[in-house]
């Protein structure tokens, strides 16, 4: 609970300073503390974690319907490059989860330099995971997987669910990176401090999660 | 869950250790995967190491572990619930394999 003041109307935190100190109408309104013990920006990023894992967990179960349901579904990776390339774009997922921890502690400890710096290197990891992902995904392409295509002749709604399942996820690291672009910037100015940053880091864990079981249902499951 | 309010967080060495237990289970599950099992074998085991790899950025990387037992059991057991009835599709999927027979 970083954030105590967040239990509280933005007006009644503030310190009244001065006789020019404007006077809230809400300064003397009691504020019950959250029954979860969270500041409301973290509920949020947790709802929105929830509703989003059952999004996923939606899209991961479609494709395993159709993957049980499909006796010739094709197996096509190989371990180079494939899932050498999957297993190096996990370890960077991992260790810019352990950059965002580190930025998280930063923050907390009012070290503003050490924060931004350590969000730069999560923002880094996250796009050489994109940049990998997209290598790979250029590669297949030219290989002629297509969403409707399998040069393999076998299913050709595998390009749909591999593609759709990656990109989903893809999509959530680019907007990731780009929070934390944003909450870096923020940080360095001094308009955002350690509550931003850690539910921006509740979010990015997140994607790190998401990422565990599509590695090992999208790739492994598919390993030649 | 530890009592909400204790202090919840590591030193960084911790989260260290929590990082080098999440790439072992990678390294495990690849193993697993060129071990050659039956693809029906090979589900339950792969999707178990990720429900542990799971469970540790739950607890460690996200404090889920610090918070109230209340935020764990409302956002964990809504969710949980959920992907328990999507496991009604399977005997469609059986059905459906069945017909390309």
């Amino acid at each position: 609970m970083s954030d105590p003041e967040l239990f509280l109307p933005r007006d009644a935190a503030a310190p009244a300073v001065g006789p020019t100190a404007p006077v809230s109408h809400v300064a003397h309104v009691a504020v019950e503390a959250s029954p979860l013990g969270l500041p409301s920006r973290n509920l949020a990023i947790w709802l929105f974690i929830t509703a989003d894992a059952a999004t996923f967990g939606a899209i991961l179960f479609g494709y395993g319907y159709l993957r049980v349901g499909s006796p010739t579904w094709s197996r096509p990776f190989a371990f180079v490059p494939t899932i050498l390339n999957a297993v190096i774009m996990t370890v960077i997922l991992l260790t810019s989860s352990l950059t965002m921890l580190a930025a998280t502690r930063a923050a907390e400890a009012g070290r503003r330099e050490a924060t931004v710096r350590r969000l730069g290197a999560t923002v880094l990891l996250g796009l050489a995971f994109a940049g990998l992902h997209l290598r790979e995904w250029f590669a297949m392409i030219a290989e002629g997987w297509r969403p409707g295509t399998n040069p393999l002749g076998g299913p050709p709604i595998f390009g749909a669910t591999f593609f759709s399942i990656t990109g989903l996820h893809l999509l959530h690291v680019v907007g990731g990176v780009v929070a934390l672009v944003v909450i870096a910037l923020g940080v360095r100015s001094g308009r955002f401090g350690a509550g931003h940053v850690e539910t921006t880091g509740l979010y990015w864990h997140f994607v790190d999660l998401v990422w565990m079981f599509v590695f090992p249902l999208v790739y492994l499951m598919n390993a030649r | 869950m530890a009592p909400a309010g204790t202090a919840h967080r590591h030193r960084l060495p911790a989260y260290v250790g929590v990082w080098l237990a999440l790439v072992l289970i990678v390294g495990i599950e690849v193993q697993v995967t060129y071990a050659r099992l039956p693809a029906r074998l090979l589900l339950p085991v792969l999707l178990g190491l990720a429900v542990i790899e799971a469970l540790l950025a739950l607890l460690y990387f996200m404090h889920l572990r610090y918070e109230r037992p209340l935020v764990f059991w409302s956002v964990i057991s809504t969710l949980l619930f959920v992907l328990l009835m999507m496991n009604q599709f399977w005997a469609d999927a059986r059905r459906l394999l069945a017909l390309h027979r």
